[in-house]
């Protein structure tokens, strides 16, 4: 029992790996995004949304395996989308970071309420057929694997430098000849893709059901554990399946049959308040995080 | 804070982008956008018992408007308010489970407010202690208040004629209808006096200065003497009394039911409407009331439109999150 336990754990550590690492992509260039809990629904209705249209309403025809790709690619279109506005916004227009990334999760929770009713025609709940169902272990594959990448590219190449520099010291980095605003929007928008393709991870390989209210606050254990890694994707690694395992917890008590239902599903979040509570004073935040950067 | 300077003119503009935004979402889908906006912003208007249910709808936006607001006052980012209306509702219902006949809505507000203060300390004293993001921790909150409300009212609490409920407020105890027929109760104006109250505080007393000052330049306030630690928990138990108003109101004077929702229902979703509230009201208690009662209209809208024009009801929460997107990005442009 224990074992399947931990094996849940890298299961449900999983979108919270992707989006943990993406996020730590944009708040090395500078811009934080706290809209990724809006990201995650909007990506965890859109990859299911895209396939069934495209199957049903055009009647295209596919190789199986190929209908979970496309389900991930449109997440990631829609979380390039909504990167490219709060990028937008958070660099050339230098407008507000953080009522931005309200806004972007109040709309995704209309958006995605809206969206289940006016598409479905019911309230709220839809199942995801198995035909658009990816595995969940080449995903959580996958997420490990990015966040490895991430942190070669950020510490080991030079376009890491590039883009911690525009995090750290973007007028210094502007005299070195870099295009700040332009980093620090691809890097937004890289980010958002991650964080919607988490969001399809929830829907079509680990809940297989789109729900108004699916990212459950993952979005925000998912920026807690930015701040546990301390801005370092391999500590994310670890951050990830630590809040993982009480995520897994909640749902393995319940099937175990400890307490009410409603008691183990407050694991995730009580556990998420000491862990930052205990590792918030020795983070270092980016120096110019959350500060538009102007030409002088 | 940064978006009390902005201007009339840019919150036209917000919203005279959101609402062409919703039009081509609204379009896509496959909805009448006229027909609907039609239904959502002109049918409210369009008769009293509307018009007075639409002001029902905008008391407790009012108030969890306040409690986002006074965050903000003091620089934070509070965004507990959705949990300690939970809170509140179950003080209220929890009043209601202990005593009979009036004496239970004394005991509802002093239960209510207490447990909504008692919610916004934790977030407050581990931003004050070990400087946890408000962000996060108000969310974690809610999430618990969340579970822990459903519990209560499936449970303890639970209405055992009416299991979609929890036990009802008794009569001699309610806020009933000041106009017969409509939802209107004492509710609205004790919300808006609160709005008035708070806007006092924050102008003539010298603890709403010493939350300005310490929001607006925390160095500065220290030279001043003002313990910015103090600051932001006034603002947190402040903001939470009016949250946890919020939901006490949502028990006692909400007719037909004068419970809570097994579901929630009631009080789901009024601390993300007190956000935008706040945000479009530029935190100003005055400027919270306005933008409350244009929400409450979009509300009772939203019920005809879905009925007029089928459009789903969550198209005004679409609205509303377009309508702060664009406020987001006019704001540094002054």
């Amino acid at each position: 029992m224990i074992d399947l336990l931990l094996l849940q754990a890298l299961l449900a550590a999983t979108p919270i790996l992707l989006a943990a690492v993406g996020e730590i992509l944009t708040e090395r260039s500078g811009v934080v995004n706290i809209g990724l809990e809006g990201l995650m629904l909007l990506g965890a209705l859109a990859g299911p949304l895209f396939v069934d249209y495209l199957k049903y309403k055009v009647g295209a025809q596919m190789p199986d395996p190929l209908w979970p790709l496309l389900a991930i690619l449109a997440s990631a279109f829609v979380g390039i989308v909504v990167g490219l506005v709060h990028g937008y916004i958070s660099t050339y227009l230098a407008g507000d970071q953080i009522i931005s990334g309200v806004a972007i999760n109040l709309f995704a929770a209309g958006a995605v309420a809206y969206g289940i009713q006016a598409y479905w025609g019911v309230a709220g709940y839809k199942q995801v057929p198995d035909w658009a169902k990816a595995d969940p272990y080449v995903v959580a594959t996958f997420a490990l694997a990015l966040a490895v990448f991430t942190w070669f590219l950020l510490f080991k190449t030079r376009l890491g430098i590039v883009i911690r520099a525009c995090g750290e010291d973007p007028e210094s980095a502007f005299n070195m000849g870099v295009d700040v605003n332009k980093v620090r929007l691809l890097a937004t928008v890289a980010g958002s893709a991650l964080a919607a393709v988490a969001g399809a991870y929830l829907s079509i390989a680990y809940l297989s059901v789109v729900t108004k209210e699916i990212s459950a606050g993952r979005g925000f254990i998912a920026l807690a554990n930015v701040v546990f890694a301390n801005w370092n994707p391999l500590l994310a690694i670890a951050g990830a399946y630590i809040f993982g395992f009480f995520d897994a917890l909640s749902y393995w008590l319940q099937t175990m049959g400890v307490g009410r239902y409603e008691i183990t599903r407050m694991v995730p979040y009580i556990a998420t308040l000491l862990i930052v509570a205990g590792v918030m004073g020795r983070a270092k935040p980016p120096r110019a995080l959350g500060k538009p950067f102007k030409r002088e | 804070m940064r978006f009390q300077t902005a201007s009339a003119v840019n919150i036209a503009a917000a919203l005279v982008m959101a609402f062409a935004v919703g039009t081509a979402l609204m379009w896509i889908s496959g909805y009448d956008p006229l027909s609907s906006y039609s239904a959502m912003l002109i049918t409210p208007l369009s008769d009293w018992v509307y018009f007075l249910s639409a002001l029902a709808f905008s008391a407790p936006i009012v108030l969890t408007g306040l409690t986002f607001s006074l965050g903000l006052r003091a620089g934070l980012f509070n965004i507990g308010a959705e949990g300690q209306v939970y809170m509140g509702a179950l003080g209220a219902v929890a009043a209601a489970y202990l005593l009979g006949g009036p004496a239970v809505l004394p005991l509802a507000f002093a239960m209510g407010l207490f447990l909504a203060v008692l919610w916004s300390s934790v977030p407050a004293v581990l931003k004050i202690w070990r400087g946890v993001n408000e962000v996060i921790s108000t969310i974690m909150m809610n999430w618990v208040a969340y579970w822990v409300t459903i519990m209560a009212v499936s449970t303890v609490f639970a209405n055992p004629l009416q299991p979609e409920e929890s036990v009802k407020v008794p009569e001699p105890a309610r806020l009933t209808p000041l106009v017969p027929g409509t939802d209107f109760t004492a509710a609205v104006p004790i919300a808006y006096a609160a709005a008035f109250l708070v806007l006092i505080f924050l102008k003539y007393s010298v603890w709403g200065y010493r939350i300005s000052v310490s929001g607006y330049n925390p160095i500065a306030a220290k030279s001043y003497g003002i313990k910015p630690e103090r600051a932001v928990l006034v603002a947190f138990a402040l903001g939470s009394v009016t949250a946890g108003l919020a939901g006490v109101l949502q028990v006692v004077a909400r007719p037909p039911s004068y419970s809570l929702a097994r579901n929630l229902a009631n009080v789901y979703g009024l601390g993300f409407d007190g956000i935008t509230a706040a945000m479009l009201g530029r935190g100003h208690p005055v400027g919270v009331v306005l933008a409350s009662i244009f929400l409450g209209i979009m509300q009772e809208g939203a019920r005809h439109m879905q009925i007029e024009a089928g459009t789903p009801y969550e198209f005004v929460k679409v609205i509303q999150g377009l309508i702060i997107l664009f406020l987001a990005l006019q704001l540094l442009r002054k």
